[in-house]
């Protein structure tokens, strides 16, 4: 079977941000914005009214045209657009208030992957959706990519993206998590660069697919350390073998923790961006990879784990391994 | 001829058992001494306790006072008191220092100045537990315990310091000391009246609500029941026995189960019920110490509440989960007429589904 990897991460983040203070200020958090300080937290972003899911899910692939230029050429040769939203009304870009005066479903049915095909002149790709995954869609589809890749021989790259807004109104934190509105994109295809995908573990316990902020936490540590090991086992490592772990930006000292118990060291936890980008729904694990590439931490040969926690319950975890470009 | 019992702490959950066990089984006249800061509380709780015990009225006087007054016990003639069993203490875990010392340690300290005024005194009886021994390992034998500690709480603390107040500077009394281990259930049978941390934690687990626990497998859990302890302190609070020993009121650490045994039990008995299983709730994971204290401080502060005061319900006792003691009882073993250790699979076993059935208490 031959090889797949995973290149050109990218990211687009909401044109408006705050500091935890002023979202505590401006009555969107659900704790004390101090508590969120003191677990990492420091800034989120968030749309303006006039900026939709659509419009972020365009940024990150100008950011992925502006970032790595070669992409320019790349990109028109998609054969398929993998679109992940987490919150179901994302997958829509028409405007529901032109259903409730026409009662034509159309205006229910608008979907962003088309859009974004036209829009980019990914002319020869089709499109799929993945929206049941919370927020370890972006994970899934990049495992759904390596899948139809290996299952498909006509296909040749996988444009993975996903991108959410939360509804104006909405508080900004789940699962005490600072929330950012965001998009990211990755590109999943047979060519030798990036990071060569080594497996991936998924979990769902649907029976909590209800859960409350306490029960999620709950569930967090025990769910997250079998996901990790259950992939190390099925990938034929331990966790130390790993020599980085690339997670959601979540609470730092939730990983301090798990860290512990999964006796990894936690100065090997790459999560740059909690502070600026806080939990960016499914988009954090390529928001925090694209950075640490741009620092330089990651060398050829390096095993990373991409774990994600989300509603539904779900957590899902990729290993990938950085090759030589 | 008939002998007055003072038992302090008389309306608590071990005075009251060792109370009806008294009345039971010897003709003893009881002095029951109740914590109460006004004569209404006294009213009410006398009210109640008098309800309890109808067909003994004539065995019974109730006195009621408080450890922080300067004579807590004024209201008690101590020329007709025979023998005291002093019950009374604030137990739990999280128990802040001031009230620790100022009930276990200095309010012992007042019934043992009250006991050296009792002319006829036979015997002081000192309820003490278990955990005096603090974060000590190995082999704990039913001798005086360093007060240095270290401990983990303020609650083995203050009732290691009253043990030595009572060694050091009341010593010539004839004292008995129980040190009590962690009440799991009332009875064999598992049913629960009295709920601890034991009871919480294991009520954390079943809803999913934590997923790592402090401490090491391989540490021995010493629980006992609640009849078992009174048996074993009215038998040997009257009983013609040696004075000036220490007992150990727990079992054996081959009669005891292992923390990460315990808790496969519980989940044995977890599994039994369709939601739980529905729920796939994982066994804990268990951390080191400084994680769990990384946790438990990051709970403070955030919105949710259940957990955060959970956890901090089982942070005062998460050091001991660490250390592996194994308490001697040969001394218990010898005075108690039928010493027997239940099975502690089956105590498990029986209140852990004691907890599921009733779902915590609130469906009896």
């Amino acid at each position: 079977m031959s090889d797949i990897y995973l290149n050109f991460p990218a990211f687009r983040l909401g044109a408006l941000q705050r500091s935890v203070q002023q979202a505590e200020q401006d009555g969107v958090l659900f704790s004390a914005a101090s508590a969120l300080a003191d677990a990492g937290f420091g800034r989120h972003h968030h749309c303006s009214e006039a900026e939709s899911a659509y419009d972020l899910a365009k940024g990150t692939l100008d950011d992925m045209l502006t970032s790595y230029p070669e992409t320019r050429d790349l990109l028109p040769r998609t054969d398929l657009i993998l679109y992940v939203n987490c919150l179901p009304l994302n997958g829509n870009t028409g405007d529901v208030r032109q259903f409730d005066s026409s009662r034509d479903v159309k205006h229910l049915m608008d979907f962003p992957a088309s859009r974004l095909q036209a829009d980019f002149g990914m002319d020869q790709s089709y499109v799929m959706g993945i929206a049941q995954q919370a927020c370890t869609g972006m994970l899934g589809s990049i495992r759904v990519a390596n899948a139809m890749l290996h299952a498909e021989s006509d296909l040749q790259q996988v444009l993975c993206i996903t991108a959410d807004r939360f509804p104006p109104g909405a508080v900004y934190e789940q699962a005490y998590n600072l929330i950012s509105d965001g998009g990211a994109a990755c590109i999943v295809s047979r060519e030798p660069r990036g990071y060569r995908f080594l497996g991936a573990h998924h979990i769902t316990n649907g029976a909590m697919a209800a859960a409350n902020d306490e029960e999620t936490a709950g569930f967090y540590f025990s769910y997250s350390h079998r996901m990790i090991t259950d992939l190390c086992r099925k990938a034929g490592i331990t966790p130390q073998d790993v020599q980085w772990i690339v997670p959601q930006n979540t609470n730092q000292k939730a990983w301090r923790i798990l860290a512990s118990v999964l006796r990894f060291d936690f100065d090997r936890i790459l999560m740059p961006t909690i502070g600026t980008a806080g939990h960016c729904i499914s988009g954090d694990n390529i928001i925090n990879l694209k950075t640490v590439q741009e620092q330089n931490r990651i060398q050829p040969g390096d095993k990373i784990l991409l774990p994600m926690a989300g509603f539904g319950l779900n957590w899902s975890c990729i290993l990938l391994e950085k090759v030589a470009d | 001829m008939t002998e007055t019992i003072l038992v302090t702490g008389a309306d608590g959950y071990i005075g009251s058992l060792v109370c009806d066990r008294l009345l039971r089984d010897t003709d003893a006249h009881l002095l029951l001494w109740v914590r109460a800061q006004d004569a209404d509380e006294f009213r009410a709780k006398q009210d109640k306790i008098l309800q309890q015990r109808a067909g003994m009225l004539d065995r019974i006087s109730l006195h009621h006072g408080n450890l922080y007054a300067e004579e807590p016990f004024a209201g008690v003639d101590a020329g007709v008191i025979d023998r005291i069993i002093h019950t009374a203490a604030v137990t739990a875990f999280n128990v802040e220092a001031e009230v620790a010392d100022a009930v276990n340690r200095e309010g012992t300290r007042k019934m043992l100045a009250f006991a050296r005024r009792c002319p006829q005194l036979k015997r002081f009886c000192y309820v003490s537990t278990a955990y005096a021994a603090g974060l000590a390992s190995g082999d704990i034998l039913e001798q005086p315990l360093p007060a240095a500690g270290p401990f983990a709480n303020h609650y083995e603390r203050s009732k290691c310091e009253a043990e030595a107040i009572l060694l050091s500077e009341y010593g010539d009394l004839p004292w008995h000391i129980y040190r009590v281990a962690t009440v799991i259930a009332h009875n064999d049978a598992g049913d629960v009246t009295q709920y601890n941390v034991f009871h919480n934690t294991m009520r954390l687990l079943f809803y999913g609500l934590i997923s790592t626990l402090p401490g090491v497998e391989e540490t021995p859990i010493y629980l006992v029941t609640g009849e078992f302890v009174a048996d074993a302190i009215a038998e040997l609070g009257v009983k013609a026995v040696a004075e000036r020993q220490i007992f150990h009121v727990c079992h054996r650490r081959e009669e005891s189960l292992p923390l990460g045994h315990l808790v496969d039990t519980c989940f044995k008995v977890f599994s039994t019920d369709e939601g739980f299983r529905k729920r796939r709730v994982l066994r804990p994971l268990f951390t080191e110490f400084e994680p769990f204290e990384m946790l438990a401080n990051e709970l403070r502060g955030l919105s949710g509440q259940v957990v955060s005061q959970a956890v901090e319900s089982i942070r005062p006792f998460a050091r001991q989960l660490f250390v592996t003691k194994a308490f001697q009882n040969d001394n218990l073993r010898a005075a108690l007429s039928h010493y027997r250790a239940p099975d502690p699979e089956q105590m498990t076993l029986n209140t852990v589904r004691y907890l599921v059935q009733t779902k915590w208490g609130r469906e009896i």
